[in-house]
């Protein structure tokens, strides 16, 4: 089996970008399935209605198929939630708060189940809360001002994201880092993708032009900063998506109308 | 100006009901408020368990913005400045008459008050004499154990131990929770109180002192395993706000009352049957359950 798929988003998507898909079809693509089964975790949020009709807008006309999870509201279905999430070819998580989103999964051992999903090859994306829990640490504002936390660990080192977009997390990353609080890692503009193959960092990707990460290291009590420059998707990207016909999209919107999606939420 | 006089440790544990589930029945919120003994109560909503649900934290200040000091603390926006209390939530949540508790989820919002230290806050905020309350999840938090019901199998929850017993709410709504319930109860979890929609446990320091119902048709019910092993569950006189003074501590042992928990043992007495015939139905549940259920 190839080494299992992580995909670090520092901002963007579908929550933060709604008229660019480019990230979000970048996560489609990576499943090997040729249609997919996407499961969306809010929960860092709260399982906020806005992120998942925000969502279910993304995925809902393309080649997928999409569902979310809630750990807040009882569904139609109380199917245990290892089926559910072991089924899956993709499990994108959305942000919030990190601190929440860590101490909530673990209420549910939901951590230790996307452990073994990300083993057994089931790709797992996810935007800032939902990016950095994978690491070993990141740098969170779940109460308010910025500070680190640890996370799960499936991934070595620290991550920071938003670089550009909230400029006040940056500084306490690197200071965290500086001092050893944090391990090395990398920071993350928005719009900005890293692609673990197993451990290893295998891509960078953006869906904006200008956009950027760096890996920083402490060595000897100094901060070493390396650039990174990422692919910019969308240029040759249709090709690589196989791109689909105007008859898929009519069928996906017909099995959404009668999955009654539409009706979902609060 | 506040507690002059110690306060004794009060809970009330709604199994279903209040502002979120029973719009125009004022009833089980004027009595938690009438615990309080404070003019204008200060009162604070902790919408954890609906993973702080935008239209319930609105729903909570309709009710409570008249008359009272209202406020409510989110966990989940804390970053963008919507968390409601922005300062020292313990400071915050110490100095309140009421902490009133939303339903939702009972197992994320205890991994979520527990990442930020309110289940410790929560226990000093009880002993100081802050009146706790809530529905569903707001009630199965406080007790030693509870039945989930998300995902899958019910399974056992670890609560704050406040209260020393088990817990079950929604018990008329929900026909497979009493079957569960009792088959629990009878495999060692610790025998415990059930409440029905619109009825509430008032508790003080760790002792059940009154039942009371926004329904008169409520009832809820003490779960205990007999001597032989079978579980049986005993009515529980349950006064019905409408008729009873709310605020008065009549001891509940009024000729009305007690003939109603005879009617209710009687009622009982055909509870298996009821429990089938009701599985078929329909929940009848209000939209806002859609977050209130535990």
């Amino acid at each position: 089996m190839n080494a299992p798929l992580l995909l670090a988003l520092g901002g963007g998507g579908f929550t933060m970008e709604p008229g660019n898909p480019l990230l979000d079809d970048y996560v489609l693509s990576l499943a090997s399935a040729r249609e997919p089964r996407i499961l969306f975790l809010p929960t860092a949020s709260g399982d906020m209605t806005a992120q998942i009709n925000a969502f279910h807008a993304r995925f809902g006309d393309r080649l997928c198929i999409p569902e979310h999870l809630s750990l807040f509201r009882l569904g139609d279905l109380r199917r245990p939630l290892a089926e559910i999430v072991l089924e899956q070819d993709i499990v994108y998580v959305g942000g919030g708060s990190m601190r929440n989103l860590l101490a909530i999964w673990r209420a549910h051992s939901l951590d230790k189940l996307l452990e073994q999903a990300w083993r057994a090859g089931v790709v797992l994306a996810g935007l800032s809360a939902g990016a950095m829990c994978w690491f070993e640490g990141g740098v969170t504002r779940s109460s308010g001002p910025p500070a680190p936390l640890a996370g799960l660990g499936l991934l070595e080192g620290s991550l920071t994201v938003h670089a550009d977009g909230e400029p006040e997390r940056l500084p306490v990353w690197l200071a965290s880092v500086r001092d050893g609080a944090l391990p090395g890692g990398w920071a993350v503009d928005d719009g900005v993708g890293l692609l673990f193959a197993g451990r290893r960092l295998q891509r960078v990707v953006s869906s904006r032009p200008g956009a950027g990460a760096q890996r920083v290291d402490q060595v000897a009590g100094e901060l070493v900063r390396h650039r990174l420059a990422p692919e910019l998707l969308g240029e040759d990207s249709s090709g690589a998506l196989g791109g689909y016909d105007e008859d898929v999209q009519e069928l996906r919107r017909v099995n959404r109308l009668r999955r009654g999606i539409l009706g979902e939420g609060l | 100006m506040r507690a002059r006089i110690p306060r004794v440790p009060q809970i009330v544990a709604l199994g279903g009901g209040g502002f979120s589930m029973e719009q125009g029945n004022p009833l089980l919120d004027d009595y938690v408020l009438s615990l309080t003994g404070a003019k204008r109560p200060r009162v604070c909503f902790l919408p954890t368990a609906s993973g702080d649900a935008d239209h319930y934290v609105v729903r909570f200040y309709r009710r409570f913005s008249p008359g009272c000091e209202a406020s409510h603390v989110s966990l989940f926006r804390r970053d963008q400045g919507t968390g409601g209390v922005e300062d020292d939530l313990a400071t915050h949540l110490l100095s309140q008459d009421l902490i009133y508790v939303g339903g939702g989820n009972v197992v994320s919002m205890l991994g979520a008050w527990r990442a930020h230290g309110l289940d410790s806050v929560l226990r000093q905020a009880w002993r100081k004499g802050v009146v706790l309350c809530g529905p569903s999840a707001g009630s199965l938090c406080w007790f030693a154990e509870s039945l989930s019901a998300f995902h899958g199998a019910p399974r056992r929850v670890r609560g704050l131990g406040l209260l020393p017993y088990s817990n079950c709410v929604h018990y008329d709504a929900e026909p497979a929770r009493r079957a569960e319930y009792h088959r629990f109860v009878g495999d060692g979890m610790r025998p415990g109180y059930a409440a029905e929609d619109g009825v509430a446990l008032h508790f003080r320091r760790t002792l059940l002192e009154r039942v009371v119902s926004s329904r008169p048709d409520g009832c809820a019910y003490r779960v205990e395993p007999a001597p032989d092993g079978v579980v049986v569950e005993t009515p529980l006189e349950t006064v019905y706000l409408g008729t009873a003074d709310a605020g008065a501590s009549t001891g509940g042992s009024n000729e009305a009352s007690a003939a109603k928990a005879r009617a209710v043992m009687g009622r009982t007495a055909k509870g298996r049957s009821r429990t089938k015939a009701s599985a078929a139905k329909p929940l009848r549940l209000p939209p806002a359950t859609a977050i209130a259920a535990a």
